[in-house]
């Protein structure tokens, strides 16, 4: 071989269609465009085949094809000599290229006709480099182990951090700093399982904690349900999944609903489940403007940052469980400096507005309520998380698994909201509430 | 044999041109061509393609002739493919100022979809041009989709 194959990463990106030309018993050629080429091995290759009839009957009766790669960086053209050797339906390689294929043109509507029949597996006989009057100039292609040594930078950071909070910005810090990946987000599963939480984010106008992402929905749903990576390498093809761009807070007050945080020009993007002991924990989110920001390397790299953080943040729950016991008495008068303050209370959703501005829903919402009451009533405000689960008022059947994680939402939704109430958190297992003013709980009907 | 008008008007148009030959041991061969002349009455397509970059291809034309080619508008991936028998032909002044023309705007066409001049350079060559003069055959749909491969017009 002229060429090595892992030499030609960048081409089985996927941003310029391959093509492929077949040759039937007859003779008569088909020539066709490819939509995912796969780089195996060294020695073979792997093609989608969703409608390549002609392609795919030409191959069975003579396994003789040609392939042509681009690589986007500076538009060199490889042409494989390759033999047909078999189809999948399934395995781990078919279910790799079926999600890929799914996450990618769910998004376009497309997502019934892109269909992954099987995967085509070729022999690669040999490869040229195609004539071309411009010279291919030089990438520099990042060094193979520096995704290696920054993803023990960042597995460094998350061992040090014993909370929930702290682990999310240690991810998300160590991905900025050791990585350089600049606009990233870290979302967390709801204990239904139907969702995913925003609850930490970097390199976007707003934060976007609390913002939601329905399981099997979007790159980041589809990471979720399928329990895989998943990367794109160019998004110009691809719809936005994230409709609301332009997120206000009036917008917010009307839907009760945070927006996503996104790039309105991302081309690459690339999600990575969080999965400890088996259970699906959340997803880590990335994306670049650049094409190609993210490689397979990376890829790899990232997950093995995503799945060490979802493991610590199952430690850091469990070990919650077994904090202090002991509920602080001391009834010791917060500042009630401020002037004062409203909060309203919709019972059917657990939503919260403090002075009409729309602050949070669900559990983390109900926490918040449950908090003040007892403020109100006995004037305290260093709560422990082991008196919070169990206590009954708050009608928290699945709470167990993820106070921490609910506590944090809350916490990092009141900081952003610049709320007149906060939530600190003082040592492990034990929060203390700030209350600028008095504050005035009103229960809503509707 | 007729050529359908909107047909012959897309095959014109900026759209990217691949062309899929063979050689004697049917070992199949890809090129891109820069530029199609339609000859709606005769059945007829003229490619203009590089023998400098495309040697193999246009060997096999010379041996051959047998020939496929796929038209695909990069914006949204409308495709026919067509095939038939084809011969080789130097290329005329006609057929080099047609391919100057047809580099021209798909460099522009590419561009407005964010792909710069440099990259696309490589597929858009114009020296030693020759003709590939195409007696078509059959006409398939090829945009991807459920239609993907069907046979639209067929000339005995």
């Amino acid at each position: 071989m002229t060429i090595r194959l892992r030499d030609l990463a960048a081409c089985f990106e996927g941003v310029i269609p391959s093509i492929i030309a077949t040759a039937a018993p007859d003779g008569m050629p088909n020539i066709s465009y490819l939509s995912h080429v796969v780089l195996v091995d060294d020695e073979r290759v792997a093609l989608s085949n969703q409608f390549l009839s002609k392609t795919a009957t030409n191959v069975r009766a003579n396994p003789a094809a040609a392939v042509l790669l681009v690589d986007p960086r500076d538009g060199g053209q490889y042409r494989l000599d390759v033999m047909f050797e078999q189809t999948l339906d399934s395995g781990e390689l078919f279910e790799e290229m079926a999600i890929q294929l799914r996450a990618t043109s769910t998004q376009v509507g497309m997502g019934e006709v892109m269909r992954l029949r099987g995967v085509d597996i070729y022999r690669v006989r040999g490869g040229q480099a195609v004539p071309s009057p411009t010279p291919s100039q030089e990438v520099s292609s990042r060094e193979a182990g520096l995704q290696l040594m920054a993803a023990a930078a960042v597995a460094r950071r998350v061992s040090e951090a014993s909370d929930v909070g702290t682990i999310v910005d240690a991810v998300l810090d160590g991905l900025r700093e050791a990585f350089s990946f600049r606009h990233a987000m870290l979302l967390l599963k709801e204990s239904a399982g139907e969702r995913l939480v925003t609850v930490g984010s970097r390199g976007y106008e707003r934060s976007g904690i609390g913002s939601e992402v329905l399981v099997g929905e979007g790159i980041i749903g589809t990471a979720a349900s399928e329990r895989r990576p998943v990367r794109v390498s160019d998004m110009s093809r691809i719809r936005r999944f994230s409709s609301a761009v332009h997120a206000s807070s009036d917008e917010e007050n009307r839907t009760r609903t945070i927006a996503l945080p996104g790039m309105p020009d991302a081309m690459s993007q690339v999600a990575l489940p969080m999965i400890a002991h088996g259970v699906l924990r959340g997803v880590l989110f990335l994306e670049s403007s650049q094409r190609l920001a993210f490689t397979r390397e990376d890829e790899a790299a990232l997950a093995v940052v995503a799945l060490q953080a979802a493991a610590a943040l199952a430690l850091a729950e469990a070990e919650i469980l077994e904090g202090p016991s002991s509920v602080p008495v001391v009834a010791d008068q917060s500042v009630l400096t401020g002037r004062g303050f409203r909060v309203v209370h919709y019972a059917y959703d657990d939503s919260i507005f403090i002075d009409n501005e729309y602050l949070i829903k669900g559990v983390p919402g109900r926490l918040l309520m449950h908090l003040l009451r007892i403020h109100q009533r006995e004037g305290r405000t260093e709560f422990t998380n082991r008196e919070i689960r169990l206590s009954e008022d708050l009608r928290l059947p699945d709470i167990k698994d993820n106070l921490e994680t609910r506590l944090l939402l809350l916490r990092r939704r009141l900081e952003e909201k610049a709320a007149p109430v906060q939530l600190l958190r003082t040592s492990r297992g034990r929060i203390r509430l700030e209350v600028a003013g008095r504050a005035v709980l009103e229960e809503a009907t509707s | 044999m007729l050529i359908n008008q909107d047909l012959a008007a897309f095959m014109a148009s900026p759209v990217m041109i691949i062309l899929g030959t063979r050689d004697g041991a049917l070992v199949p061969e890809i090129a891109r061509a820069v530029g199609a002349v339609v000859h709606r009455e005769e059945g007829c397509v003229d490619l203009a393609v590089s023998e400098w970059q495309w040697s193999k291809t246009v060997a096999n034309g010379r041996a051959n002739g047998q020939l496929a080619v796929t038209f695909a508008r990069p914006s949204d991936y409308v495709s026919y493919q067509v095939k038939g028998h084809a011969t080789v032909a130097s290329a005329t002044a006609e057929h080099v100022a047609l391919a100057r023309r047809y580099i021209e705007s798909m460099a522009s066409t590419l561009g407005e979809l964010g792909l710069e001049r440099r990259v696309v350079a490589p597929w858009l060559v114009e020296r030693d041009l020759v003709t590939l003069c195409l007696s078509v055959q059959e006409i398939f749909v090829q945009t991807p989709g459920a239609k993907a491969g069907q046979l639209i017009e067929q000339f005995p």
